[in-house]
């Protein structure tokens, strides 16, 4: 019984690994998209956001709002942080990037989101939030960027 | 059931099983696409029934239908998430806006519901597609997080112009009960591949194990040559006539093993076969029939077979072997023939160069011979069956050669000489030394005998002044049958089988004198004789004297012929051969008296009695009617 207990949780370690692997993936290929490099300093308060960047050897966590060159936003306590603090340079770092449409349309300062919608994933960027942050996303990211919500 | 055909039943049957699992496969996952299709084809008058009701109630311009409604957008919502089943897992209405991005119109889920107007990235082509074609349109679900199986795309469409496009995602779950339709058939055709798959496994390995056992049973694990089975598959699938053969063997190869001992033995053997396939094409064959004898088949069309013989021969005699610090070397008899158009029987040519090697090896060994066309075309007369259909046939016959009374010259006996007529040829008689080897002990053997004593019998009924000998083997005597086939032809012809003489002949020496005593008592119950044939040579020896109750003695026609070349002594030896049948009081019967001088040898040497070519040849007993009224 226990070592199917064992294989059981080994395999749903696997599948987790899987999924953290997929989402750090995305995220690496957002990141990149928003022109920040390694070491990346992030802040998240999810702990489960937290858990799966853990393991990204290009990322750093970090506790402190200011100190980090993005933010992201996937809890309301996080959307509340991101409005009321002003950062470095209110149009520098960090930047603030939402895991929800609801996110992004209630804090002026993200500059897109990732988020699942009716079983497909959603990309965007916003214009004029980017170039707020004088960031220029890649060409093959184009088709994500839009003028308004 | 013979193994080829029973192999190809099972392979057969094994074929048409996987044919039928494929088939079944295929039609299950026809089947099962044929459901989905219908699915697909209801789901598509559904969202028709529902862009109906939406065209119906924004008037076909949706947008600016809902855009200041917020009141109809609640109320289409509505009726959208009514819509909903557990087959369908989103049914939503999206719009391209001036910069081409896709937007909700309408969202009939139940949990979070998409707002107004909000930014939706469909991830398909067959969005843009459907929204410039107007034509329905199914786009896979590509990503797998979700549990979406494929979205239906509708087109709402009016004054030419799509307004808006109504998505319908048919959920996953939906597409797995559609797929389980056909599960317990899918369990029995999966019972079915695993079942086949062990079976083809277990069939392979049957398959190798038979590969190697055959391979050993087919070839020779000392020396790699072929076995007597490979021989006889091959012959099975070609033609026998199309080669020329050759038997080969070893001169006392037991010294060899004696000196060396068995292994170096073995390794000579090896090495012998690896000199003698050095000289074969690969299309010829290497035989090991027997221990040291070797049986070649060459086609026909590479090498002459005179040529071929006599390369081995120099080849083999020639060549060296190291054992141990010693070098030893063979010599070898051969014998070799071109296989006659339309020969069939291998056991026929094996026979033969069999018998000619038994020649070259009574001729000093170390030597070969190449048959000549008399030989091969008399092969035919040692093929069992040919033989077997001249007995049945009856084409049988005797041919009788006088004794003659030495000092008168006047027939006292004939022996009969069995021969069989040939059969395209009724002129043409074919005489015993072809044939009586291949029957021996077998019913033919016991079939001709039977024919010979009628035919023996039927001579001396009709011809009741004469006598007639025939010839038998010792070892006949020992066969119940033969015995139970004499005693009852001379129970039966017992008025006449005071006439009748029994000439025997002996191939090895008697082991049991008691028992052949006995044995010619019996045949001497109804008062016929019994003639020792080819006195004085092999086994026929004074022995037979002492233990045996005979009547004539008939001098060995080799010691007769002797006459010739050493007169003298010979002369002493008949002498002494003739004072001992004498005192026994035996008759005496010298036989190849081919000429008057061995004639008048044999009268001047007292021999009562003499037979041969000067005396009379064997002639149907009609040809000396003449002789037998006088």
């Amino acid at each position: 019984m226990k070592r199917y207990f064992f294989v059981f949780l080994l395999l749903l370690g696997q599948l987790h690994a899987l999924e953290r692997e997929s989402t750090l993936k995305m995220y690496g290929v957002i990141f990149e998209a928003l022109g920040l490099k390694a070491p990346i300093h992030l802040y998240v308060n999810d702990k489960e956001y937290r858990s799966v960047f853990r393991h990204s050897p290009d990322i750093e966590l970090v506790d402190v709002f200011e100190k980090s060159d993005i933010v992201l936003v996937t809890t309301e306590e996080a959307l509340e942080l991101a409005r009321r603090k002003k950062g470095q340079n209110p149009e520098g770092k960090p930047i603030v990037f939402a895991t929800d449409y609801h996110f992004l349309k209630s804090c002026e300062k993200a500059v897109g989101a990732f988020y699942w919608r009716k079983g497909r994933s959603q990309l965007l960027f916003l214009k004029k939030r980017l170039e707020r942050h004088h960031i220029t996303v890649p060409e093959r990211y184009d088709q994500f960027v839009i003028d308004e919500l | 059931m013979k193994q080829p055909y029973f192999n190809r039943i099972i392979f057969g049957i094994i074929g048409l099983l996987i044919l039928f699992v494929l088939y079944l496969q295929y039609a299950i996952i026809e089947n099962t696409e044929k459901i989905k299709k219908d699915e697909i084809q209801k789901s598509e008058k559904y969202a028709q029934k529902i862009v109906q009701y939406l065209r119906a109630k924004t008037g076909g311009h949706i947008e600016s239908a809902l855009t200041n409604n917020p009141k109809l957008r609640d109320q289409l919502n509505d009726v959208l998430q009514a819509f909903l089943t557990e087959n369908y897992q989103y049914i939503f209405v999206l719009k391209k806006d001036a910069k081409g991005h896709y937007r909700f119109l309408l969202d009939g889920s139940k949990e979070e519901a998409v707002e107004y107007q909000t930014i939706f990235f469909p991830q398909s082509s067959v969005f843009d597609r459907v929204y410039e074609t107007q034509k329905t349109g199914i786009a896979k679900q590509q990503e797998s997080t979700q549990k979406i199986w494929l979205s239906l795309l509708y087109p709402i469409v009016e004054d030419k112009q799509t307004q808006a496009l109504l998505v319908v995602d048919l959920s996953e779950e939906y597409a797995d009960y559609l797929n389980n339709l056909n599960s317990p058939l899918k369990v029995l055709v999966s019972l079915m591949q695993i079942f086949l798959v062990i079976s083809m496994a277990l069939l392979v390995l049957m398959a190798y194990r038979y590969y190697k056992f055959r391979q050993s049973v087919l070839n020779d694990t000392l020396t790699g040559a072929h076995t007597k089975l490979y021989l006889e598959e091959f012959f099975n699938r070609n033609r026998l006539d199309e080669y020329n053969a050759i038997l080969i063997d070893i001169d006392e190869f037991k010294e060899i093993n004696e000196k060396y001992g068995y292994d170096a033995g073995d390794a000579i053997i090896k090495e012998f076969v690896q000199a003698v396939l050095a000289e074969l094409s690969l299309s010829a064959k290497l035989i090991r029939t027997a221990g040291t004898e070797f049986f070649i088949v060459v086609p026909k069309n590479e090498i002459e077979i005179g040529i071929l013989t006599q390369k081995l021969f120099e080849i083999l005699k020639e060549k060296k072997y190291l054992t141990g610090n010693d070098v030893a070397s063979l010599t070898i008899s051969m014998s070799a023939m071109v296989i006659p158009k339309g020969a069939s029987s291998l056991q026929a040519i094996q026979r033969i160069l069999d018998e000619k090697l038994l020649e070259v090896k009574s001729r000093g060994k170390n030597n070969f011979i190449i048959l000549d066309l008399q030989s091969i075309d008399d092969l035919r007369y040692r093929d069992i069956d040919y033989i077997k259909e001249a007995l049945e046939e009856k084409r049988v016959c005797c041919l009788y050669q006088p004794i003659v009374c030495t000092q008168t010259k006047q027939i006292i006996k004939y022996e009969a000489l069995v021969r069989l007529i040939d059969k395209e040829d009724d002129k043409k008689l074919i005489t015993p030394h072809h044939f009586l080897k291949v029957i021996k002990g077998t019913t033919q053997y016991i079939k001709m005998s039977k024919l010979v004593l009628e035919e023996a019998f039927s001579t001396l009924h009709a011809f009741p002044d004469i006598q007639v000998s025939i010839n038998l083997d010792l070892d006949d005597l020992y066969s119940s049958d033969m015995m139970k086939l004499i005693t009852k032809h001379l129970h039966k012809n017992r008025e006449v089988a005071n006439r009748l003489t029994f000439e025997i002949l002996e191939y090895h020496e008697i082991q049991d004198y008691d028992k052949v005593a006995l044995i010619f008592q019996q045949l001497k119950t109804y008062g016929s004789k019994i003639a020792i044939d080819d006195f004085g040579s092999g086994y026929a020896n004074y022995y037979y004297l002492i233990h045996l109750d005979i009547d004539i003695l008939k001098i060995d026609g080799n010691l007769i012929a002797q006459l010739h070349t050493s007169p003298r002594r010979t002369k002493i030896v008949l002498q002494s051969i003739q004072k001992l049948a004498k005192d026994f009081g035996y008759k005496l019967v010298a036989e190849f008296v081919c000429d008057e001088m061995i004639y008048e040898q044999i009268k001047e040497l007292d021999i009562e009695y003499a037979q041969g070519y000067y005396l009379g040849e064997p002639k149907p007993i009609e040809a000396y009617e003449k002789f037998i009224k006088l």
